[in-house]
């Protein structure tokens, strides 16, 4: 059967035709591509190809090594001509020793004591007294309201030390997160995921029974593919607070797509709460 | 056989594994504590447009919902072609477009204006969903715009929290603009004053009855502080409290049979309970400070007061029924005007301190106390809305005397009266 066919085939070759047929094959199937690929059906259905934004700096990873996770540049330290050079040390000045200036000497004379006139004894005002007592006590009050106000500011004043110490980390730290222990240069890819959904989770105070913030508490979980594509949720357990649980169903449909690629496919049990919102009533 | 048995020992190892590789994530705070809105103009159909109509209806509602404290509003000049299409069908609206702006809700609406009949059509959509949640049509004429959307905006709240706004009702305050403390009413808005009364005297402490058909006020009219009921739709009005002394401070029940208030027709201010035809049916209190300002619970089963038995004047809860008696407050040297809430959980109150009045809420078990005004000028007279988000009170701080409303936590504080007269006791109606 195999034989017969090759034969047929070979036959198929030789035929002075084959030529011709083929060059009509070739036409139609370039007429059929000129048809499709151009614009004689519209464009616009054709489906976009996808484009991701990729972060490389903040590349979200399964093990992040220890680094920074918001790398800034820091600033070149100036030319020495900028610099102002401040003296190592001032000369001291050397003070002269003064004199003591000598006392003239005074004779002593006996020296009539005036006799004590006695004074007119003033009534203690009662009205005066009141009104003394109370700019006191409002001297006391301002004081008090000054000194929580001095504590407060020192309070603020070692959170923005500490800020700007954090602030910082010289450039040439590793790109990771504070707490990494891999050896992956990038974020926590789970960390990044957290992030997105809840910058996408919008949920008003006003909305609640603000008695009860403290116990409202959902579940979800929520598939990502590895190009960052909300590939499934499903909501295992709400809150019974209608408007807090369409509050996240929005913010998981929000975060239908990342905005970066992730490291491998994600499975995610969410727990959405209302502790800090509590905790800061 | 054996390869069978080895699979199921395979799946049952890779189960409990397949169900712990998913990991959890806690998320314990939103990440914006507003949502976002875009508030479109309405738009004219099928009649010659009206900047007024439009403009009108916009401003009422966006002043309501910006003081629900709800919404951050999307700034419109970032709407895009969609703002100026006047579809309201769910199939009519480019969501992707509203969502590119970062909305999650959306309110569109239109208008038709034939001579006298002005008909508004405005709904409410889910951006992210791409659904409407609510709508409604309102008829009448032009000069309903402002009610239109004042019930529109307490249509959003109901649909987004459950609740409906207080946006509808009125607030109900002393004003001497006319020389005399007369009684006034007005949106809640701070527009549309209307004056209640002519009594030529002083008009003190309006309280609504729970339908909100009545105020109950006192007044000097026959120079003697008596406590006067007022039909507000009639005009009819009686005097209902007017024994020799104090007939001041009438707070309705909720059942709307009894009224607390305070007689000092035996020398000494006293809290009763008289009917609504004026008769003593119960004396609540029985000391020798003075006890005023009752406030009813939401049960109608206690009333909180102001009274001085134990030194400086206090917060008191007094239960009708038993009569036992409580202190709620116990900070401050001058704590007056107690407001208990509709929800039954706080009370508000005025106290002074530092030589000012201002307003604090206490849990009516005593804890959590909060200051909610800060700065200048005397704060006083805080009422409750009637879903209990907001606060109506009088304050100084901008001069003259006004009324101003915020929310229940303190915040989005703004003046409802002008400066030129002198506003104070507001009260909050129910619902019309």
């Amino acid at each position: 059967m195999s034989i017969v066919t090759l034969h047929q085939n070979n036959a198929f070759h030789n035929d002075p035709k084959f030529g011709r047929l083929l060059l009509v094959s070739l036409l139609v199937h370039g007429l059929i591509w000129v048809a499709f690929s151009g614009s004689w059906f519209g464009t616009s259905s054709r489906p976009k190809p996808p484009v991701y934004y990729v972060d490389l700096v903040h590349k979200p990873v399964i093990n992040p090594q220890a680094g920074r996770p918001d790398p800034r540049p820091t600033k070149k330290p100036k030319a020495a001509v900028a610099k102002r050079t401040v003296p190592a040390a001032l000369p001291k000045v050397v003070k002269k020793p003064v004199k003591p200036a000598v006392k003239p000497l005074v004779k002593r004379t006996q020296v009539v004591k005036p006799k004590p006139v006695p004074k007119p004894v003033v009534k203690p005002d009662q009205r005066k007294q009141k009104k003394i007592q109370s700019a006191l006590d409002e001297i006391r009050e301002r004081q008090a309201r000054q000194a929580e106000r001095d504590a407060l500011k020192d309070k603020l004043a070692k959170l923005r030390d500490s800020v700007g110490a954090a602030a910082m980390i010289p450039a040439d730290v590793p790109v990771g997160m504070p707490d990494g222990t891999g050896d992956e240069v990038g974020i926590n890819a789970l960390l990044f995921v957290q992030t997105f959904i809840q910058q996408n989770w919008a949920l008003s105070p006003y909305l609640l029974d603000q008695s009860r913030i403290a116990n409202l508490e959902a579940r979800a979980t929520l598939r990502y593919s590895k190009a960052g594509k909300l590939v499934s949720y499903r909501v295992d357990q709400l809150s019974g607070n209608k408007q807090f649980d369409n509050s996240l169903k929005r913010a998981i449909i929000k975060s239908q797509q990342l905005p970066q690629v992730l490291p491998k496919d994600l499975d995610l049990v969410v727990v959405f709460n209302l502790k800090d919102m509590a905790a800061a009533r | 056989m054996l390869l069978r048995w080895f699979m199921v020992f395979l799946f049952c190892g890779l189960l409990p594994w397949s169900v712990m590789a998913a990991t959890e994530i806690e998320i314990s705070s939103p990440g914006e504590q507003s949502i976002p809105l875009a508030l479109t103009n309405l738009l004219p159909k099928e009649s010659s447009p009206s900047t007024r109509v439009a403009g009108e209806f916009n401003e009422v509602l966006l002043a309501d919902l910006d003081l629900s404290g709800l919404f951050r509003f999307i700034a419109p000049a970032a709407f895009l072609d969609d703002a100026g299409n006047i579809g309201l069908y769910s199939t009519q609206v480019d969501f992707p477009q509203w969502r590119m702006l970062g909305s999650e809700t959306l309110i569109k609406g239109t208008y038709s204006l034939n001579g006298d009949q002005l008909i508004v059509e405005a709904r409410l959509f889910d951006v992210v969903n791409r659904r409407l949640l609510t709508g409604r049509r309102y008829s009448g004429g032009p000069k309903d715009i402002r009610r239109m959307a004042h019930a529109f905006a307490d249509l959003v709240l109901k649909e987004l929290t459950g609740e409906e706004g207080p946006f509808s009702a009125r607030i109900a305050y002393i004003s001497n603009l006319t020389g005399d403390k007369e009684l006034w009413l007005m949106d809640v808005d701070g527009k549309r004053p209307l004056r209640l009364t002519n009594h030529r005297s002083i008009v003190l402490n309006p309280d609504f009855s729970p339908r909100g058909k009545e105020i109950l006020f006192t007044s000097y009219r026959a120079n003697n502080p008596d406590l006067y009921r007022k039909e507000i739709y009639t005009g009819k009005e009686a005097k209902i409290s007017y024994k020799s002394g104090l007939n001041i401070a009438g707070r309705m029940a909720p059942n709307s049979r009894e009224i607390a208030l305070t007689l000092s027709k035996d020398g000494n201010p006293e809290i009763y309970l008289i009917g609504v035809n004026g008769r003593i049916r119960k004396r609540i209190t029985d000391n020798w400070g003075i006890d005023s300002d009752p406030t009813w619970s939401p049960d109608g089963g206690r009333l909180a007061f102001v009274s001085n038995r134990q030194g400086n004047p206090h917060i008191f809860i007094a239960d009708i029924f038993t009569g036992k008696t409580s202190r709620l407050t116990t900070r401050g040297k001058y704590n007056a005007t107690p407001a208990w809430s509709p929800k039954g959980d706080r009370i508000v109150f005025s106290r002074q301190q530092g030589g000012r009045f201002d307003l604090y809420s206490i849990n009516v078990d005593g804890t959590d106390e909060r200051r909610l005004t800060f700065g200048p000028g005397n704060n006083e007279h805080p009422r409750w809305s009637p879903d209990g988000r907001f606060l109506v009170y009088s304050s100084d701080k901008g001069g003259n005397r006004a009324i101003y409303v915020m929310r229940a936590d303190g915040t989005g504080s703004r003046r409802l009266t002008n400066l030129e007269s002198d506003c104070r006791h507001p009260a909050w109606s129910p619902r019309w």
